[in-house]
């Protein structure tokens, strides 16, 4: 019960967050950070996968409503959660079957969590801008600002991580 | 059919993970089509709730230089106020026998408050704190004390939202003051404070610094209001119109008062183009 009390908490104050305080940020009017992939990435490891994509979904939605962007989010969010589990046994070397703590910084280890959120963090970035940029084509501006919110966002959830570590 | 349920079961999750991204999909066609629903966007009234509350926040650090360019303002229009007194002093002197007609009112202002504002997307919104309740309908045009806004989009009861200049799906018929050539001026999507003029031909006499305004081709603006002034122009050799940058009038950035435009003629006037189209 607690894991579920504190995903919960954890979707309410990211979705909160991004729409309140980051979506509000556009430093050198290209990056504004989307850490609301935190929450895709902290699940816990047992967590089924039809319950990841829809969790991802709502999340996605959430954001979408805020910030006027009906569905891209959600599109972007929902890759993402799908990429995941690939992801982990692919990259987590760690990883035993059935175990169920959630993925993060102390848990997986500096090395496999950066091989774990980088991709999976430009997979939705991408997604992201891409979607958002389908009728425009700009493409080294597109990539620039994709780029730079990537990393941003990147160095901020790690240093969530880091933080939380203390 | 055993084999198949199998198969069902075992796909399950990349079934659900095509339909919950045919469902994205869907919701982001949904919304590039132009009347998208009021309910799932910033003017649903809990998250417009949400919102206002957000600007009520960010609208007490700004008080002091909105006081500012308020009572400038006021000090503008008092003079021309004055101005005008005068004159229309002296004209009913001189003709107080005759009959006059009094000049009919063409527009109505609506002052809103921007409730919701992006600037770093490629298409932004704003969403204000004034709906139908107040008058306010689809297709009405919005301005600030320095210029054009954009144009309303959907409007819910008490809130509505805005395509502004920073949206290409927006394409604002604009001309210039000096020689009154017009084109549209669409926002490509890079920097909040340029957009791009189109449809000069290369024998236009175009300068740095000319003001650019509304044309008044449309009925959404009346002709005449601030739009920008150009900031650059190239000529590329095998292009017969002008690539022209246009500083806008209007920060986006620091938006916080709006006036919406209602053109009190506006259904006579749309009907009366309608039935001369077909």
């Amino acid at each position: 019960m607690p894991v579920i009390l504190q995903n919960i908490l954890r979707f309410v104050s990211l979705v909160l967050l991004q729409v309140l305080v980051l979506n509000n940020i556009h430093f050198l009017g290209y990056i504004c950070p989307y850490l609301y992939v935190l929450f895709i990435l902290s699940l816990p490891l047992g967590t089924p996968r039809w319950l990841e994509l829809i969790l991802a979904f709502v999340l996605g939605i959430s954001i979408d409503i805020f910030s006027n962007t009906m569905g891209l989010h959600a599109f972007a969010t929902v890759l993402m959660a799908f990429l995941r589990q690939p992801a982990i046994k692919l990259f987590v070397s760690l990883h035993e079957e059935g175990s169920n703590y959630s993925p993060s910084l102390r848990t997986f280890g500096i090395a496999d969590y950066l091989k774990y959120m980088l991709p999976l963090v430009l997979i939705h970035h991408a997604t992201l801008f891409g979607m958002e940029a389908f009728n425009w084509i700009d493409f080294s501006n597109l990539l620039l600002r994709m780029l730079l919110s990537w990393l941003v966002s990147v160095l901020l959830l790690l240093a969530i991580q880091v933080l939380k570590k203390e | 059919m055993k084999n198949l349920i199998n198969f069902l079961i075992k796909y399950s999750v990349v079934f659900l993970f095509i339909a919950l991204e045919l469902a994205s999909l869907a919701l982001i066609i949904e919304n590039r089509s132009y009347q998208r629903s009021v309910f799932l966007s910033s003017s649903n009234s809990f998250v417009s709730g949400l919102l206002q509350a957000v600007s009520s926040v960010e609208e007490f650090f700004s008080l002091a230089s909105i006081n500012r360019d308020l009572s400038q303002e006021n000090t503008q229009l008092r003079n021309r106020l004055s101005i005008l007194q005068t004159r229309l002093a002296s004209i009913e002197q001189e003709n107080y026998s005759s009959i006059t007609i009094p000049p009919e009112q063409e527009c109505l202002y609506i002052s809103a408050n921007v409730i919701g504002n992006t600037t770093n997307r490629v298409q932004n919104y704003i969403t204000l704190n004034k709906g139908w309740e107040e008058g306010v309908r689809p297709d009405m045009g919005v301005i600030n004390k320095d210029g054009v806004v954009g144009i309303v989009k959907t409007v819910s009861k008490h809130f509505a939202t805005v395509i502004p200049i920073l949206n290409p799906m927006l394409q604002l018929n604009v001309k210039f003051k000096r020689s009154n050539y017009s084109g549209p001026l669409v926002w490509k999507g890079e920097d909040y404070r340029y957009a791009n003029m189109g449809d000069i031909a290369r024998h236009v006499n175009v300068m740095k610094g000319d003001t650019i305004i509304t044309s008044g081709l449309t009925s959404v603006f009346p002709a005449g209001i601030m739009v920008g002034v150009v900031d650059d122009y190239r000529l590329d050799d095998s292009s017969p119109y002008f690539n022209i940058s246009v500083k806008l009038a209007v920060n986006f950035r620091t938006i916080s008062y709006v006036n919406i435009i209602r053109y009190l003629n506006y259904t006579e006037q749309k009907k009366l183009e309608d039935t001369a189209e077909e």
